[in-house]
């Protein structure tokens, strides 16, 4: 890729930017995007184009063959199956409990098999079903489905800790990060704050971390002793910082360093 | 000419944001787009199958009034044309624009609102795009004054709009369909055709068919309104997506 | 198993619907099949209420049916029906805060005066006496029961706060009242041959130039007693014919009692003399695909679009519906308002508004004007 493309609503995407694969997979088409049917005026000429819907970066996978939209990162979230969230509940009824995920939309339903809460604690929770039709829920668990054991991967409640707000496509980006192995200086799309902040922090007790794709952060240091609300403001306030300003690689480190030292770790 | 000025996502509480500001005019608005959201079961949410959009507007020195209503009713006519009411995640659900008039001559009772409606369109078009709503095309709005001498004036400042013959404001999409005429005053069907004309070599420029896009990267004083949307969406998102284009 | 039907229902359960229960089952298609009827039944397209597309409702106007007001009209437009009462109150000059300062510039006023009429400032004048001092007062209201959804002790919807105020506007923009008519004069009388020896400047003409006492305000509340659509259209109406019908009481300066009197003589009241009669025409664009937003679909450029029209193939995708009744309104996005008045026989155009879609283009506004053009004639005639 040279220069990136940038998309406005309305916007085809040009046919040289799509992945050309050899496979038979079809064409995945991201979030941002939508397939469009021209009317056939013109029957020779292929009548399907991709069209923006949002603003945002081109970015394509000829791996995965899929292409889609980076948008603007401080977006809503919208809940989509298969999603990770943290989750806090609001209040209980006989079946479920109701949890918001994020401002201003319905809350989440909580199924009840899962262990007791109160009000007001954390859950992390996979996004069961988004409902569709009438007076549609989200739908979140923390076990899985079939089995009714807890899912791996620290579903459940999110006991001590903080929790920090970020936008969504850091938010993204942080799973990204956690979910593959990094190469070293570069990390995976740019993000190195997450590895700096655990080599700096091992000899204090590490630090345990849930994303939420709803653009939520949890923090827990309570290997950390005394250091424990330091060391988890100090993790929020780089993560914050990153996603605020943009940094760069170079600049994270820093900042990671900044912190550290003005917290006295 | 001094061009206007935007900047996008100034509001960190909101899902998109954005300011607009014009310095012909002197208008600035301030525009804030939460979506999609839940709203409260009601009457006038009638069609199921789309989504609601709600424009709120707030005169920057006073309380909304009658007129108020008035220009909101415009603005939720147009933006529902220029919003994807039906993409995954929007119906049943609100999109809801507020937007706040901070700059520029206060309005009288009465007063048509015509001379602040590109601004209060550009704030909520580049707010609604900062928060990533789905959108079919974009839109460009100018405003136009007639002298009595049938002089065409665009962005006419406060004391020229008031002495013109017919005002003017007009929306073109991005695709050149006309999206929104306002116009008001005496004038026949010529001088709008005129009008027109003009409107649309200011928001979409040169009447070249098909070569509008990334042709008005300059920044240039004939900028047109297109342009200057696309820049400065553009300029946003390098600033946004910094730690990537820099590792590329 | 064993159905007790033994009083069978002599009508065996019908597999189609009467009209009324299609109209409102599926709006859309109803009106589509009565705008396209299919080529067979060789039928000329007309919309769901009878009109052709281009058709206004009857009409009809009665001017000075309410006795306790200045002025006043019914105006009817098919099933919408809207009620103006103007009431003219008496707004003295020293009443007025700001009067002392802008006299200056009703000074310039008079020094105009004598060079006959329409020079720039006694426009401006004219203009700014009327907004600043909102000697025009309109209300509108949609009365309960109007149609459903309109609830007793409700707030005022927002409809009726945005006609209200597009009401206003107009009022201002077309400048329809004279502030001329609405102003009660004092000419004091010339004294000089008895004061001059008092008077140190020296006296001249203009030492009792004629002044401004109070203004008449109008309060014009229009009521919208039955709504079936195009509620702008009639309450205009109603305003302009009710304006036309308003007659002001001759008042003057009583010196003595250093108040304003008003003479009970009919005959010595004057009617108001308006500037033109602007007529609106409200239309609607009904479009054949409604789904359009729904299924994915290019929305076709500009050039797209036109080039297809001027094809004219296929069958015809949209129709632009004037004086739209409720329950087109129902159906339809884009809309478009269309103000003119005549004068000497040319069509001048006031106000043209087109908003909610992205059909209307400059050919369909042109036509949009000529329809609103035949309908001021019409119009004149109701409105005598």
């Amino acid at each position: 890729m040279s220069t990136p493309l940038i998309l406005l609503p309305g916007d085809e995407v040009p046919k040289d930017q799509l992945p050309h694969s050899k496979s038979n997979n079809p064409l995945k088409v991201g979030p941002g995007l939508r397939l469009l049917s021209q009317p056939s005026a013109k029957p020779t000429s292929s009548n399907h184009v991709l069209t923006a819907t949002q603003a945002g970066i081109l970015t394509t996978d000829a791996k995965r063959n899929n292409v889609s939209i980076l948008s603007f990162s401080n977006r809503r979230y919208i809940p989509a199956m298969n999603d990770l969230v943290i989750a806090q509940v609001h209040h209980s009824s006989v079946d479920f409990f109701h949890c918001i995920v994020t401002p201003h939309t319905a809350h989440a339903l909580l199924g009840q098999l899962s262990p007791q809460l109160k009000q007001g604690d954390l859950v992390y929770a996979r996004v069961l079903s988004v409902g569709v039709g009438a007076g549609a829920e989200v739908e979140i668990t923390c076990v899985h489905p079939a089995t009714g054991k807890a899912e791996p991967g620290g579903m459940g409640p999110l006991n001590g800790g903080m929790m920090f707000d970020i936008s969504t496509g850091m938010a993204t980006r942080l799973l990204r990060a956690s979910s593959s192995s990094a190469d070293e200086n570069e990390g995976v799309d740019g993000l190195v704050v997450l590895s700096e902040l655990g080599k700096k922090l091992e000899s204090i007790g590490g630090f345990e971390l849930a994303v939420g794709r709803n653009g939520k952060v949890w923090v827990d240091c309570s290997n950390a002793g005394e250091n424990e609300v330091k060391a988890t403001i100090a993790i929020g306030q780089c993560l914050q910082g990153t996603d605020e300003h943009n940094l760069n690689p170079t600049d994270q480190k820093k900042l990671v360093t900044r912190t550290l030292k003005a917290m006295k770790l | 000419m001094v061009g206007p000025t935007a900047s996008l996502s100034n509001l960190h509480r909101a899902d998109g944001s954005a300011s607009y500001k014009c310095p012909a005019t002197g208008f600035a608005v301030l525009g804030a787009v939460n979506g999609p959201v839940e709203l409260p079961a009601r009457r006038d949410a009638l069609k199921p199958e789309e989504a609601t959009v709600e424009v709120f507007v707030k005169p920057g020195n006073a309380v909304p009034g009658v007129g108020e209503k008035y220009v909101e009713g415009i603005l939720r006519d147009v933006l529902s044309t220029v919003i994807l009411r039906r993409e995954k995640g929007l119906p049943r659900r609100g999109v809801v624009i507020t937007l706040a008039i901070v700059g520029g001559e206060a309005t009288e009772r009465g007063d048509s609102y015509l001379t602040l409606l590109p601004a209060l369109l550009h704030a909520a078009q580049l707010a609604l795009i900062s928060a990533a709503i789905p959108l079919p095309m974009t839109l460009a709005t100018t405003l136009l004054g007639v002298t009595r001498s049938g002089e065409i004036i665009r962005d006419p400042s406060p004391a020229v709009a008031k002495a013109a013959t017919s005002l003017h404001a007009i929306s073109f999409s991005s695709k050149g369909h006309l999206l929104m005429n306002e116009s008001l005053g005496r004038f026949d069907f010529d001088t709008w055709e005129l009008v027109r004309q003009q409107a649309a070599t200011i928001c979409r420029g040169a009447a070249t068919p098909g070569s509008d896009g990334d042709a008005a990267m300059g920044g240039t004083d004939n900028a047109h309104v297109d342009g200057f949307v696309r820049e400065t969406v553009e300029d946003h998102l390098h600033r946004d997506y910094n730690w990537k284009l820099e590792s590329i | 198993m064993t159905s007790p039907a033994t009083a069978a229902p002599s009508v065996p359960p019908s597999l189609s619907l009467p009209p009324s229960q299609f109209a409102r089952l599926q709006p859309h298609a109803y009106l589509l099949a009565h705008l396209s009827p299919p080529p067979a039944m060789n039928q000329p397209s007309v919309r769901a209420n009878g009109r052709a597309a281009s058709q206004f409702r009857v009409t009809s106007a009665n001017a000075g049916s309410l006795t306790h007001t200045n002025g006043s009209a019914v105006v009817r437009i098919g099933d919408t029906a809207a009620v103006c009462g103007v009431r003219a109150e008496l707004l003295h000059t020293e009443d007025i805060a700001s009067w002392s300062v802008s006299q200056s510039s009703s000074a310039t006023n008079q020094s105009n005066e004598a060079g006959g009429q329409g020079t720039d400032a006694e426009n401006e004048v004219d203009r700014a006496q009327i907004e600043d001092l909102n000697l025009l007062v309109p209300n509108l209201s949609l009365s309960t029961g109007c149609a459903p959804g309109f609830i007793p002790s409700a707030p005022p919807s927002a409809l009726a706060q945005s006609l209200s105020h597009q009401i206003l506007s107009l009022l201002h923009s077309t400048r329809l009242v004279k502030a001329d008519d609405l102003r009660v004069w004092y000419q004091p009388p010339n004294l000089e041959h008895i004061e001059n020896e008092m008077d140190v400047d020296g006296g001249s003409e203009n030492r009792h130039p004629r002044e401004i006492k109070a203004f008449w305000v109008l309060y014009i509340d229009i009521m919208i007693i039955s709504l079936a659509g195009n509620a702008f259209d009639a309450a205009w109406a109603s305003v302009l014919a009710a304006l036309r019908d308003t007659k002001l009481p001759k008042a003057w300066w009583d010196v003595d009692n250093e108040t304003i009197l008003c003479s009970e003589d009919i005959n010595e009241a004057h009617k108001l003399s308006l500037r033109g009669m602007p007529i609106a025409s409200s239309f609607c664009v009904f479009e054949a695909d409604a789904a359009a937003g729904w299924r994915a679909v290019v929305i076709p450029d500009a050039e797209e679009q036109n080039a297809e029209k001027q094809k004219k193939k296929g069958p015809q995708s949209r129709w632009i519906l004037a004086d739209p009744d409720g329950y087109e309104e129902g159906l339809t996005m884009e809309k478009a308002c269309v103000v003119v008045d005549k004068e000497n026989g040319k069509t001048v155009i006031l106000k043209m508004e087109k908003l909610g879609g992205w059909t209307i283009d400059t050919e369909d506004l042109r036509q949009l004007v000529d329809i609103s053009a035949q309908r001021w004639d019409e119009m004149k005639q109701i409105l005598g």
